[in-house]
């Protein structure tokens, strides 16, 4: 990519400069990595060729299956590749040693191992799923053509591992040598939009203070990537030049702009909720306080920023802190006087948000401009000790069906195995185990079906035209195979970078790699062409049938489900250990929402209905946190009774939600409130603080309960 | 050294055990280089690892055909 950026600058004299640029980074990588995909293949099958490998297909089909346009990607896909392999061979090994004359046991395993790896590689993120992916479908390539003759197993396990090293050393080698494009260099870019994105929105008050509007994309934007860049992050550790310390900047990065997202939707629903009732002063008293925030903003350029910018910057925003410091304590003694708890309560909680927005934001900006002084000059200007980690949740339920799915896939086509007694039948099993593992990610597994199988049949035809055609008229060594095919390999290159294309292509990938006559000898015969090619299509439709029956995941299901176990996060919270980390909270949440949102079905309504559950979870787990900590270290005589029956009443709430309990929980939180505001302020000022915190916190958690009218008592139903 | 070698019972190549160890090491090596920034001052990083990797791997190769 460097040497395209330098080709960039030195072409600007040209008149038709623009399309030229336009060409060079758009069509240019494609056409790269087509050339590269197609280079790495035939590397693979010739060196599979040239050490007599008995099956050099899998050795190219492993290039396909690895190859991405980054380098990163194909290191961290190879890595799992290998490991999944290697499961999937070692217990190949030990199922054929220990059940090869019983079917009863060994189909019983069998299911169970294709019901385990199904079930983990849906727990799993990123490419640990391909891991599992591959661990059963190694199992299948391995145990299942050698079921007649045990004895051979070791052979086929040892050439097939050995066929997927060298696909995979082919792969990671040739995409890291010619025109290397790092996964690193498009994880700082996206940073980067992100970063300006973060300070154009927050720069305009109208997005902050304007009713909530689905058609802003600054503002719909302002929660997506946290889940996606995580997994960039992690993708890239495995890239050459990766150094330690700049992940590290990434992670935090991510973590500010969980958090930093977070406040802002928070910030916005409380506003919305201001705007609904009216109140034209409190409103105004909270644009007054936003103001320092917004006009220090204002005046940034809108280009790229540069570390001096930047350092500008948060001086300012350091200054703009005192500012509303000092406003906020006028506010607060003139709103005194209006002793309207409801409109306090508002007022404190959002004016609350704003100092935590801006806190975050200069967190943010601090942490950019240490990343950007890294990779500048290789000095931080921030020591990041903290380790943040990004949890994730999978729920069990979803597990629990797809590992059903799996084995159940397995059962029936073993039957169908028996029962027919084709010898054949063994692909149709390979191919349904394939399709249940790799599809059950999907968001939608039955399109994915479909698509799988029109690249099947293409490909079928394909894969006839080169059988009984073009490698027997044209070829007569290793070299004039390699022409004819480099036509179709770098066709299924550009396939792959299609995303569209994406189950087409593996699909095309699967049914041409088994079909075409890759063999080191000719041995291809139409019949077995006929029967292997419909005993896998076949095998793609048991795969459909399983995603057909075993879907009874409706949208107003995955709402309770989602409530429900948001509500537990909550109960938890409220009695479980206090070492939480608010990240933790955070991501956990997120990736939580993301999978559900993909898996569940849900329409525009439920998944905006779900967005605004997890905000208030993540606002009042978070406020728990706070005060359960606070009152470990504020005095015993503040320490009243009424705070600890507030927490119980909240812990009571979320366990059993009702519309009567929440009337109950409002009122006690408001008697809990006046009690504190009519205590003797400490004159301590650590303990004033403490006091402080206590009643901010407790007004936020009234504040989003009030606003929150579908959660947790689920009220509407969005899903029609 | 022999071409050959028992490990567990199982007779192999000795490149094999080879390949391995020098893959290991050479992650090892990647860590600190990347971490020490000398792929900063390296042209093409992604050739100079592979170019690592076989030094690392054919030194040893040739000791043993030697």
């Amino acid at each position: 990519m460097q040497a395209a950026n330098v080709i960039l600058t030195s072409i600007k004299t040209f008149p038709w400069q623009r399309t030229l640029s336009e060409w060079l980074s758009i069509d240019a990588p494609i056409l790269i990595y087509m050339a590269k995909a197609t280079i790495a293949a035939l590397l693979a099958l010739w060196i599979a060729m040239t050490l007599n490998m008995p099956d050099p297909r899998t050795a190219i089909f492993t290039v396909f299956i690895v190859m991405q346009p980054q380098s990163g990607l194909v290191f961290s896909k190879s890595y799992y590749r290998v490991l999944g392999t290697i499961a999937g061979v070692g217990i190949s090994l030990l199922l054929m040693g220990m059940f090869a004359q019983d079917p009863m046991w060994f189909i019983a395993f069998f299911a169970l191992w294709i019901g385990l790896t199904t079930a983990a590689g849906f727990k799993y993120r990123n490419f640990q799923f391909y891991g599992f992916v591959l661990a059963g479908y190694t199992l299948c390539i391995v145990a299942l053509p050698v079921i007649e003759t045990p004895l051979e197993v070791f052979d086929i396990a040892v050439s097939r591992f050995s066929e997927v090293i060298i696909g995979i050393m082919c792969a990671t080698v040739v995409s890291d040598v010619l025109f290397p494009r790092r996964l690193l260099d498009s994880l700082i870019s996206s940073e980067q939009e992100r970063f300006l994105n973060i300070l154009s929105t927050l720069s305009d008050p109208k997005s902050v203070f304007a009713v909530f509007d689905e058609t802003n994309p600054a503002v719909t934007r302002f929660s997506s990537g946290v889940v996606g860049l995580n997994a960039v992050r992690i993708n890239s550790s495995f890239e050459s030049g990766s150094d330690q310390k700049e992940r590290q900047h990434y992670e935090h990065l991510n973590h500010d702009y969980m958090n930093l997202s977070t406040t802002f939707h928070s910030l916005k629903s409380i506003i919305a909720a201001i705007k609904d009732r009216e109140n034209s002063e409190v409103l105004c008293a909270l644009e007054r306080l936003y103001d320092p925030i917004a006009s220090v903003l204002t005046t940034l350029p809108d280009t790229l920023l540069t570390p001096k910018d930047l350092e500008n910057l948060i001086r300012e925003l350091l200054e703009a802190k005192k500012t509303i410091q000092v406003e906020l304590e006028l506010e607060h003694k003139r709103l005194y006087v209006l002793t309207h708890s409801e409109e306090e309560d508002e007022y404190i909680s959002a004016a609350y948000l704003i100092t935590r927005l801006l806190n975050e934001l200069h967190n943010h900006c601090a942490t950019y401009l240490s990343l950007l002084k890294h990779r500048i000059s290789g000095n931080a200007s921030r020591q990041l000790s903290r380790v943040v980690q990004f949890s994730t949740h999978t729920d069990n339920v979803l597990v629990g069906l797809a590992a059903l799915r799996g084995s159940g896939v397995l059962l029936l086509t073993m039957l169908f195995w028996i029962l027919t007694g084709w010898p054949y039948a063994t692909l149709t099993i390979t191919m349904a185990v394939v399709i249940g593992l790799l599809l059950g990610t999907m968001p939608s597994p039955l399109d994915g079906v479909k698509d799988f199988f029109k690249g099947s049949v293409v490909a079928i035809i394909i894969a006839a035209l080169y059988d009984f055609y073009l490698i027997p008229a044209y070829t007569s060594d290793l070299l004039t195979l390699g022409l004819l095919l480099s036509p179709t390999l770098a066709f299924i290159g550009w396939m792959t970078t299609k995303p569209k294309l994406a189950i087409f292509s593996f699909g095309f990938v699967f049914m041409f790699m088994s079909q075409c006559a890759l063999d080191p000898y000719y041995k291809i015969e139409p019949t077995k062409f006929l029967e292997s090619s419909l005993a896998a299509l076949i095998g793609i439709l048991f795969g459909g049938l399983a995603y057909l029956l075993v879907n009874f995941w409706s949208c107003s299901l995955t709402q309770q489900r989602v409530a429900k176990i948001l509500r537990r996060q909550i109960v938890s919270l409220c009695k479980g250990a206090l070492n939480v980390e608010r990240s933790a909270l955070e991501s956990t949440g997120r990736d939580l929402v993301q999978q559900f949102s993909t898996q569940g079905r849900l329409n525009m309504r439920s998944s905006r209905l779900v967005f605004e559950w997890l905000l208030s979870t993540l606002e009042i787990g978070r406020a728990i946190l706070t005060i359960r900590r606070t009152l470990q270290r504020i005095y015993l005589r503040y320490h009243t009774k009424s705070i600890d029956i507030a927490l119980e009443s909240i812990k009571d709430y979320f366990e059993t939600p009702s519309l009567s309990q929440r009337e109950q929980l409002l009122n006690t939180l408001k008697n809990t409130l006046q009690e504190l505001r009519l205590t003797q302020m400490p004159s301590e000022k650590a303990q004033f603080k403490r006091l402080q915190t206590l009643i901010v916190e407790l007004a936020l958690i009234r504040t989003v309960l009030l606003n929150s009218q579908t959660f947790p008592v689920v009220t509407e139903d969005s899903c029609h | 050294m022999p071409l050959d070698i028992t490990l567990f019972g199982i007779q192999m190549p000795t490149l094999l055990p080879i390949f391995v160890i020098s893959a290991v090491v050479q992650i090892l090596l990647d860590r600190v280089m990347s971490d020490a920034g000398i792929y900063n001052h390296v042209w093409h990083p992604g050739l100079f690892r592979t170019a690592v990797f076989v030094c690392l791997f054919t030194i040893v190769c040739l000791l043993i055909y030697h």
